[in-house]
């Protein structure tokens, strides 16, 4: 029991964890030390003299995904937790789903 | 009366310290991390090789026979290197973030069995905590992204946060497909159900297919490249990436693939099983290769898509053909 303790998944995680951080470490120690100019703190841009600004990425085209990706995620779910059900649940779960999607398609249109 | 119970007391603590030692060395060494690392390393030089060899050129070729240390003559090579941080980025954030990317895969690696059908982590459920392993993985390279404060890797990280929209659906949805036909969400129990009945590619090849053209997409392999696009947007997200946190991201990359072809081995192809006198680990490695030389052919005959075209592409195709397949499998047909 004890032993199951230790091999689990939390421990395992920060173990890992742990070894990163030594990595990192190791990395810290042997790595090459270098001076710290100003060109070097910039962010990289090609050769341009651009300021580091946090921009917005316009991704509207791609909300309609995002609504699928919603219903479907919760199916994903259901349909993963109904191993035991009978057969024709999940059919019923899938024909709502698609019934869903197919009435958001003219919204996708419109947009 | 004659119980001496600083004996008994001292027997239990050196019991204990056994198990923990032993345990230690389940983790860290055999069949855990060290043993994760070096498969790590060489899955990427199998990759580089047959991807390079599938090109008509050498690849790696000076460190080692063949060139099967160079992976980790680059690891070496880039823990040495300075290691800059940029001055407008989220510290905190951009420091984190290759420490996850390489914890999230050589974590989830423990509940893949091995060395025997079952792995040193198996509860009930865990096929579940994979598919949330690879989404926290995901939502890890868009904060290393978006916390670099440089645009080429802002787009890069938009991208990969798009690309997850297209892609996870039906990965879950066919990953779901081996837990139905074995009747357990454990992904030893699919493996043991696999050695007992037939291996789940013969019995769900268009689901095995989905899996696989998703896995390109989880890996960001080439028609799936979009959120590091070379000949676009520099390396993506990766783009401030210096030194020893680039070191974390490459290892962390390598650690993805043994993951993603662990799951194919796992699901599809029987896993880990003993067959005939040879033991389940020789099985393993040579099904994990196979996987990981699939994945290269894959990534070397197409070409990048634009993200739209992978988006409308995924939705359109690979969705309707995952549900397709569970149907069919609720409908008695494969499983």
């Amino acid at each position: 029991m004890y032993n199951d303790l230790l091999i689990s998944l939390p421990v395992v995680f920060f173990l890992s964890l742990v070894v990163a951080l030594i990595l990192y470490l190791v990395g810290w120690i042997v790595a090459a030390k270098g001076e710290k100019t100003a060109g070097k703190g910039a962010p990289y841009a090609c050769g341009e003299d651009l300021p580091p600004r946090k921009f917005q990425v316009n991704v509207e085209e791609f909300l309609i995904y995002a609504v699928y990706f919603l219903i479907f995620d919760i199916f994903a779910f259901t349909l993963a937790t109904s191993l035991k059900t009978p057969g024709y649940f999940p059919i019923v779960y899938t024909l709502i789903v698609l019934m869903a999607v197919v009435i958001l398609m003219p919204l996708r249109r419109r947009g | 009366m004659g119980l001496d119970y600083a004996a008994v007391e001292k027997e239990v603590c050196k019991k204990m310290t056994a198990e923990t030692i032993v345990s230690m060395i389940r983790i860290l060494v055999f069949p855990g991390a060290l043993f994760l690392f070096t498969l790590a390393f060489f899955y990427e030089w199998v990759d580089r090789k047959f991807f390079a060899r599938l090109q008509n050129r050498y690849g790696p070729l000076h460190t080692g026979p063949h060139g099967i240390l160079q992976p980790i003559a680059d690891f070496f090579k880039l823990l040495s290197k300075e290691d800059i941080t940029p001055h407008a980025s989220d510290k905190l954030v951009f420091i984190l973030a290759p420490i996850f990317y390489f914890a999230l895969p050589l974590t989830t690696l423990f509940v893949i069995p091995i060395l025997s059908q079952t792995s040193l982590i198996s509860f009930e459920g865990d096929l579940i905590f994979v598919i949330f392993a690879f989404t926290l993985i995901i939502i890890t390279v868009f904060l290393a992204g978006w916390s670099s404060i440089n645009r080429f890797s802002t787009i890069g990280s938009m991208r990969a946060a798009v690309q997850m929209l297209g892609y996870e659906i039906p990965m879950g949805l066919v990953m779901v497909g081996p837990a139905i036909a074995a009747g357990s969400l454990s992904i030893s129990r699919i493996v043991e159900w696999q050695s007992l009945n037939f291996w789940l590619i013969l019995l769900q090849p268009l689901g095995f297919a989905v899996f696989t053209v998703c896995l390109l997409a989880e890996l960001q392999f080439v028609p799936f490249d979009i959120p590091e696009a070379e000949t676009e947007i520099v390396a993506g997200w990766r783009t401030e990436f210096s030194g020893r946190k680039l070191a974390l991201l490459r290892l962390g990359r390598d650690l993805e693939l043994v993951l993603a072809s662990a799951l194919i081995t796992s699901l599809y192809l029987g896993g880990s099983q003993q067959f005939w006198l040879i033991p389940p680990i020789v099985i393993f490695l040579v099904k994990t290769t196979f996987a990981v030389m699939l994945l290269s052919l894959l990534r070397a005959v197409f070409a990048r898509f634009r993200i739209d075209q992978m988006l409308s592409g995924m939705w359109k195709y690979l969705l309707p053909l995952a549900a397709l397949q569970i149907i069919l499998i609720q409908l008695g047909l494969g499983g």
